[in-house]
């Protein structure tokens, strides 16, 4: 008991002595852009969102609609008018689909399906791995298992078979997409609750005789965050391009509602015949958000890894 | 003179260098798809008769225009309504050096329709047929009512031989052991899954043709196909695909030809059910299925404008159809031509039925089956679109697509309620499509056995049933053409094109485009 007084007592000695007025916010926000290319990253992320979120209004056409897509418009090159009257600036696909509309409508499958299965595969993977670190013993060694047995399977073929059996559509493809990923999380919380546990903290909430929920979500979970944060930028980006690859091999998504995945896809066959613009510029859209998410997700991962010390 | 020797030496060399090539020429075909045995009775499938046709022999066989011709039956002729006389060719040695005789015939026609494992049996064509043996060199064929096709059927039956063949399981015919025909070409070697060789029977009958080595080599993916093409590993592919056409008219080293094929692609629909499952009302609600209304198909029939999808998505490598075969084929209309593209007048018919603002409609197709068969189906999703009929298009692999078109619903009903498919008509003639698509569907009689839309119309049916039986040809034709005129009009079936197929050769190869879609070496020649 004497201890943990003098312990407060420290603490609460060293508050008001500490010079500092900066929130951890502005620190971690200072760090996080003192790195020009993670700056550019999370610009170009934004521009990404925002054409993502703002597509039906960006858009010259709406892509998805079968009654303004045109058949006669099909595999125009890149500058060459429609015969609504606009200009297809990036070519359009041999649908007649506006190729700079599809890629905005795109993205926001893309990005959708990839932030939806990242964030529910994180919620399902940190409560079982936050159980399994806290429970330890028996319930720990079962989960871990089933974990390593997940892991151990290509993501891509598990994905593939599972959207085999379910078929087609968004909803059907966000459960394969966290099917797989699940593991990844409960792996990484695990980790760094074990060494949470044994902190004092945690021994003093046991000794004030908390709930088990209380103590795992309230004081455990806060405390595993960080790493988490960067596990879950990294995957968004893996279950965006594993959506990609879905709908490149024709399991994903509908034919009349193109990802970017189906959209590089179809314009597959026309690389032989040199038009070039139907799997070019979805599959640069592709690169650059996965690549600006990495970024970020890299640059996360410096700022909030306490080993790195500047 | 030492010079001189080696002179004429070295001139002896280039032309005896020059001369060996032209006597032992080989082709090689990439294949699109590839048969499933080198048993001729095994499977009842375009590859694997294509292929067979090499090593064996029918008694009538069709040529590239699949018109009949003599075969290992010199002539045939019916002598009555119920009896036809084949005469045999004499001579006539299989690949191991034994006589053909009548007794052959007649043990191709017990095994044929008997293959243990059968995918797809021959036995609809020997059903009904009583084989008689006159002579070692004439044979009659007994029908228990008349049969004007038997012909037709004959056709679709390669002949084996007894000795070789009698007790023969397909695995014999794969490993050569029994795969002795009387063919123009001699089975070598069968590797599945890589290549199938075969080498010239010197001793065939008829013109044994220019090529002493035949080597096919399976290539489904179609960019591999035309790479294989242009880096010279094949002489000749088929199913070249659409999208390279373009360029590849335009390279000097290739030869392209194209023939238009018995496929029709079409729309079928649910002419049965009073609630159709893919159809809903504008707001979701179920609606009394509207295909039921004359208007409403001859306004989705109107609304599809053909020729923009030979233009644009087969690149102009498809004929914009009107019925169920082109014109040239036996038994096919005079009258009918490609509806004209009319959406006002769809719009107009739509409002008339009671369904001015529309209604939504989900259109099933498979996306590997015919060429570029989910790229029609989104286009025609667009066009039904445009006059407020709103499409959702759902494409799917062939083997998910055909069980659940034919027997996805309710007690094995066919599950759709609009969709994309093709007919090829194995017959070269109007009666093919005509029973198997419009006919009722009748499983005891073997009608209607693709009607997956389940039309039925008493009339067409009567035309039908009284044109297979009519022996003589200008009766049944004309009953022929005019089911096909009451059907069609009646919106039975969507005729969109008739598929157009391209083979694509090395230059110096020429290939005479048949309309059964085979590919075949002798169907290939030098220019």
């Amino acid at each position: 008991m004497s201890t943990t007084t003098e312990h407060l007592q420290a603490t609460a000695a060293a508050m008001p002595t500490a010079p500092r007025v900066e929130s951890p916010l502005r620190r971690f926000t200072a760090a996080f852009f003192e790195s020009r290319i993670a700056t550019a990253a999370f610009g170009m992320l934004l521009l990404v969102v925002a054409i993502a979120l703002f597509a039906p209004w960006l858009s010259p056409q709406d892509p998805y609609d079968l009654a303004v897509v045109d058949i006669m418009d099909s595999r125009m090159a890149p500058g060459e008018e429609a015969m609504a009257g606009f200009t297809f600036w990036l070519g359009s696909d041999g649908a007649g689909r506006d190729m700079l509309s599809a890629i905005f409508y795109g993205l926001r499958i893309s990005l959708g399906v990839g932030v939806a299965s990242g964030l529910i595969a994180m919620l399902i993977g940190m409560c079982i791995g936050l159980t399994a670190a806290y429970f330890g013993g028996r319930v720990d060694a079962v989960i871990m298992r089933i974990v390593d047995l997940q892991l151990s399977f290509p993501a891509i073929l598990v994905a593939l078979i599972l959207v085999a059996i379910l078929g087609k559509g968004v909803d059907k493809v966000i459960i394969a997409l966290v099917t797989v990923q699940w593991a990844y999380y409960a792996r990484t919380v695990r980790g760094s609750a074990l060494v949470e546990r044994s902190k004092e903290y945690i021994e003093a909430a046991t000794c004030l005789a908390l709930s088990h929920r209380r103590i795992v979500f309230r004081h455990l979970l806060p405390n595993c965050l960080p790493p988490m944060i960067v596990v879950v930028t990294l995957q968004t980006a893996h279950a965006i391009s594993l959506e990609a690859t879905l709908s490149f091999l024709g399991v994903g998504l509908p034919q009349t509602e193109p990802s970017l995945g189906l959209l590089i896809s179809n314009g597959f066959e026309y690389m032989m015949s040199g038009k070039y613009w139907i799997s070019f510029f979805p599959g640069l859209a592709l690169l650059i958000t996965i690549v600006s998410i990495n970024l970020v997700g890299d640059q996360l991962r410096d700022v909030l890894n306490p080993r790195l010390e500047r | 003179m030492k010079r001189m020797l080696s002179l004429a030496g070295a001139m002896l060399a280039a032309v005896i260098l020059t001369a060996l090539p032209a006597r032992a020429k080989e082709l090689t075909i990439g294949l699109a798809s590839e048969p499933t045995s080198m048993d001729p009775h095994f499977h009842n499938l375009g590859p694997n008769n294509s292929l067979l046709s090499h090593l064996f022999d029918g008694l009538i066989d069709q040529d590239e225009n699949q018109q009949l011709v003599p075969g290992l039956a010199v002539s045939w002729k019916a002598l009555d309504d119920l009896t036809w006389e084949f005469k045999l060719r004499q001579g006539v040695k299989w690949h191991d050096g034994s006589p053909f005789t009548a007794d052959d015939v007649i043990f191709t026609f017990e095994r044929a329709p008997n293959v243990e494992g059968s995918p797809g049996s021959f036995g609809l064509y020997t059903k009904g047929k009583t084989l008689v043996k006159v002579d070692d060199f004439t044979i009659h064929m007994k029908t228990a009512e008349p049969w004007p096709l038997l012909p037709q059927d004959v056709s679709s039956i390669m002949i084996i031989s007894r000795k070789n063949g009698e007790g023969a399981t397909t695995a014999d015919y794969n490993s050569g052991k029994a795969a002795i025909g009387t063919g123009r070409y001699k089975y070598a070697e069968y590797v599945p899954g890589d290549r199938i060789v075969m080498e010239r029977n010197e001793g065939w009958w008829g013109n044994k043709g220019e090529w002493t080595k035949l080597t096919f080599k399976p290539i489904k993916s179609s960019p591999s196909r035309v790479a294989a093409l242009l880096a010279g590993d094949v002489d000749l592919i088929e199913q070249t695909p659409t999208v390279d056409i373009e360029r590849l008219k335009k390279d000097p080293n290739l030869n392209l030809s194209e023939g238009i094929s018995n496929r029709v692609i079409y729309l079928h629909m649910d002419h049965w059910r009073d609630d159709s499952p893919f159809i809903k009302g504008k707001d979701g609600s179920s609606i009394k299925n509207p295909l039921k209304d004359h208007r409403v198909r001859l306004a989705l029939s109107k609304a599809i404008n053909r020729p923009a999808i030979v233009s644009r998505v087969m690149e102009d490598v498809a004929v914009p159809a009107g019925q169920l075969l082109p014109p040239g084929f036996f038994g096919v209309s005079e009258n009918l031509k490609p509806l004209e593209y009319d959406p006002e007048g769809a719009k107009k018919l739509l409002a008339d039925a009671g369904y001015p603002d529309g209604f939504k409609l989900t259109l099933h197709g498979p996306n590997d089956r015919y060429i570029n068969d989910a790229k029609i189906a989104e286009a025609i999703g667009q066009m039904l679109s445009r006059i407020g009929v709103q499409t959702e298009v759902v494409t799917m692999p062939r083997s998910v697509f055909f069980n659940r078109a034919s027997r996805g619903g309710p007690d094995g009903t066919p599950e759709f309620s609009f969709f994309l498919v093709g007919w090829g008509s194995g017959t070269g003639e109007a009666s093919s499509p005509l029973r198997s698509l419009l006919h009722s569907y009748d499983k005891e009689r073997g009608f209607g056995a693709a009607n997956r839309g389940r039309y039925s119309n008493p009339e067409v049916d009567k035309l039908i049933e009284e044109a297979v039986v009519t022996i003589d040809d200008a009766k049944r034709g004309a009953a022929l053409a005019r089911a096909t005129d009451l059907a069609i009009g009646d919106v039975g079936i969507i005729p969109l094109h008739y598929q157009v197929n391209v083979w694509a050769s090395k230059k110096g190869i020429k290939y005479r485009a048949r309309t059964d879609e085979a590919t075949t070496a002798f169907s290939a020649y030098s220019e």
